[in-house]
């Protein structure tokens, strides 16, 4: 329970550092921390899936994408200070908390459910043998990142003809 | 082999920014064009297979290690892999001599072919979790091609469409959740069959709500429509080919109908929902269209109309309903994708897509405009071209389930689409041709070629629809008449 409630701390506190970061770099890496205590959540709550797929999409996935981004974008654009993110994200938290704890846990309750066993296996095993699928387009996400940052940040000269 | 319309685009688009060091067109062009090929003729060698079987399971081991690369084929996903193999091969081609003035052709062919890849893979995938990720593969190689010419107009369209497509994908991932946490499974048999032992009427009902929002997005239905004008005439003329006549059907009107009819099963309430909404799309949009300059602009909104037909048929529910839906998706997607590269032509002919400013170009460019004419005919619904069949057959599907009031209203709507496709012709290709462009000429020849071959498919399809549609679209719309009988035959 201890631990639980540790790593939902660090999940709030990465999650809110995200925000709240003005260099992009430590955002982007706040995030992924932020994701890697989600997976962990998701391992000790007995659904490795979801795991996988937090720690493998998010914070692997999408920090590599943003890194690269941030690596070819110039610093010639100073992004402003916004008063209304420091002050929007804590009331949207708040809210989000009210209406979590009003509504809904007792809406999840009447949502019917099938009676189904735990799902098992190590990360490898569920990744490579029960959702290899998942894999092949998580390559393709992956490919779709890295061809979109080398297009979109391409240089003049590469367009001369041959 | 089924998983090569993934693992080929997929590998060739790795490979080419490579190659593009070396070679910047020639060997580019090639090796997606002929990738491009490969993939059509496959889909048509597997035809036959599926008239005997109506589904091959496929899966693939890994060096002889079990691992699960299951893939679905039924007559709908094959009609779906061989309408985006036809069409992005024609669209490959126009861009041969289309990206002469862009540009770095070896990372525009990689990510189309990520965007295919991404297409095939969605449409092949029995899981509703590897459906949500072959979307965004697709997803995320379409907003890059969107912004490829990088100009303001490009790069706030391709935002745009950003932002609303991840609304939409949000709304997607949310059902998959649910799903998820009621039966436990991902796969399409097991959560048909959980969700027909848990018989959650309003529960399946909040997430079919959410599909209709994030795929309605994605299919830009009105009135979830509003990205669509910007984005499609924003992006180069073949990526507003793909994403008009292929990946707005793909990744919305397949994914819906194909989790609607053959996980959720569809319901009288489902069907009247998107029945409604089918037609104030197919209405409102073709209004809209109406009162455009631009082109390319007029074409985005016909798109929203045209997919409100698909959507009116294949809500029908009938068999023939169903079946008039997809004649009417690889009419559209035949169509549609001629006249976005036939604006393209104009536009590299002219340097202008504004109907104020051309007029009488038929006598300089025949090719364009006879192509051009061709194609709105046919999205228009005249006989005997394409689109005539397969509107005549979501009418009569109306009629026969006594929908009177849609079938009426789908008649209005083809009236007015008749109307501004007229009005293009009108202001740019008939009456007298003004002096600056006494000096223009024909679009080069791929571009040519591939507007005449979508040309000549609107016609031989609408000359001998029978075989066609005995051939490709009966198996597809039997397979999604089962509903879920289907995906539980599978076996998987």
């Amino acid at each position: 329970m201890v631990i639980q409630v540790l790593l939902l701390c660090g999940l709030i506190i990465f999650s809110g550092l995200a925000i709240l970061f003005k260099d992009l770099l430590k955002a982007a890496l706040s995030l992924a921390v932020a994701s890697l205590f989600l997976g962990i959540v998701f391992f000790r709550l007995n659904a490795p899936y979801a795991g996988v797929f937090e720690i493998s999409v998010v914070a692997g996935l999408i920090t590599v994408l943003f890194i690269l981004t941030i690596a070819l974008t110039k610093k010639d654009g100073e992004v402003e200070d916004s008063k209304l993110v420091k002050v929007a994200f804590p009331l949207f938290f708040i809210i989000f908390l009210i209406i979590d704890g009003l509504v809904m846990k007792s809406l999840l309750l009447k949502v019917p459910t099938l009676p189904s066993g735990p799902e098992t296996g190590s990360f490898g095993e569920v990744l490579w043998k029960q959702r290899t699928f998942d894999l092949v387009a998580q390559i393709g996400v992956i490919l779709a990142g890295v061809l979109a940052v080398l297009v979109l940040f391409r240089k003049k000269e590469d367009d001369k003809d041959e | 082999m089924i998983l090569s319309f993934i693992v080929i685009p997929l590998s060739i688009a790795a490979l080419l920014p490579l190659i593009g060091k070396f070679s910047k067109k020639l060997i580019p062009d090639l090796l997606t064009n002929a990738a491009l090929a490969f993939l059509l003729l496959n889909s048509i060698l597997l035809v036959k297979p599926i008239l005997n079987q109506e589904a091959i399971i496929q899966n693939v081991n890994w060096f002889g290690e079990k691992i699960n690369l299951q893939v679905a084929l039924d007559g709908f996903n094959l009609f779906m892999l061989f309408t985006i193999s036809l069409v992005s091969l024609c669209i490959s081609l126009f861009s041969i001599d289309y990206l002469e003035h862009y540009g770095h052709k070896a990372g525009f062919y990689a990510l189309l072919l990520v965007m295919i890849a991404g297409m095939n893979g969605l449409v092949l995938v029995p899981d509703l979790f590897s459906i949500y990720l072959f979307l965004e593969v697709a997803a995320i190689s379409s907003y890059a091609l969107v912004a490829f010419g990088l100009g303001y107009d490009e790069l706030e369209a391709s935002f745009k469409y950003l932002m609303l497509s991840v609304v939409a994908s949000a709304f997607v991932l949310l059902s998959i959740t649910i799903i998820f946490g009621m039966t436990g499974s991902l796969s399409f048999q097991a959560v048909a069959q959980g969700l027909q032992d848990l018989n959650a009427r309003y529960v399946i009902g909040v997430c079919a709500a959410f599909f209709i929002m994030g795929f309605g997005l994605k299919a830009a239905l009105v009135p979830f429509h509003a990205w669509l004008p910007d984005a499609h005439p924003s992006a180069p003329a073949p990526i507003s080919a793909m994403l008009s006549g292929l990946l707005i059907k793909v990744s919305g009107i397949y994914a819906l109908f194909r989790i609607t009819f053959s996980v959720f099963g569809v319901t009288p309430l489902l069907s009247q929902v998107l029945m409604a909404l089918g037609t104030v799309s197919m209405v409102v949009a073709a209004l809209l269209a109406l009162g455009q300059k631009d082109i390319k602009r007029m074409l985005a909104y016909s798109s929203i109309s045209q997919v409100g037909y698909v959507v009116l048929g294949l809500a029908l529910g009938t068999p023939l309903g169903i079946a008039g839906g997809l004649f009417h998706l690889f009419n559209h997607a035949v169509a549609k994708g001629l006249l976005f590269l036939n604006s393209g032509s104009i536009q590299h002919i002219t340097g202008t897509r504004n109907l104020e400013e051309l007029g009488g170009l038929g006598k300089r460019v025949p090719i364009t405009a006879g192509t051009n004419l061709v194609g709105a005919l046919s999205i228009a619904g005249v006989p005997p071209l394409a689109g005539f069949w397969s509107k005549l057959i979501i009418i009569i599907a109306l009629i026969q389930a006594k929908q009177l009031g849609y079938a009426l209203v789908a008649i209005l709507a083809s009236i007015l689409t008749l109307w501004y496709y007229l009005l293009i012709q009108r202001k740019a290709f008939f009456g007298k041709i003004s002096e600056k462009w006494s000096k223009i000429k024909e679009a080069p020849f791929w571009m040519s070629a591939a507007n005449i071959i979508l040309a000549l498919i609107c016609i031989l399809v609408g000359v001998f629809f029978t075989p066609l549609f005995k051939t490709w679209i009966s198996p597809a719309a039997q397979a999604l008449a089962r509903g879920i009988q289907q995906v539980l035959m599978w076996g998987i």
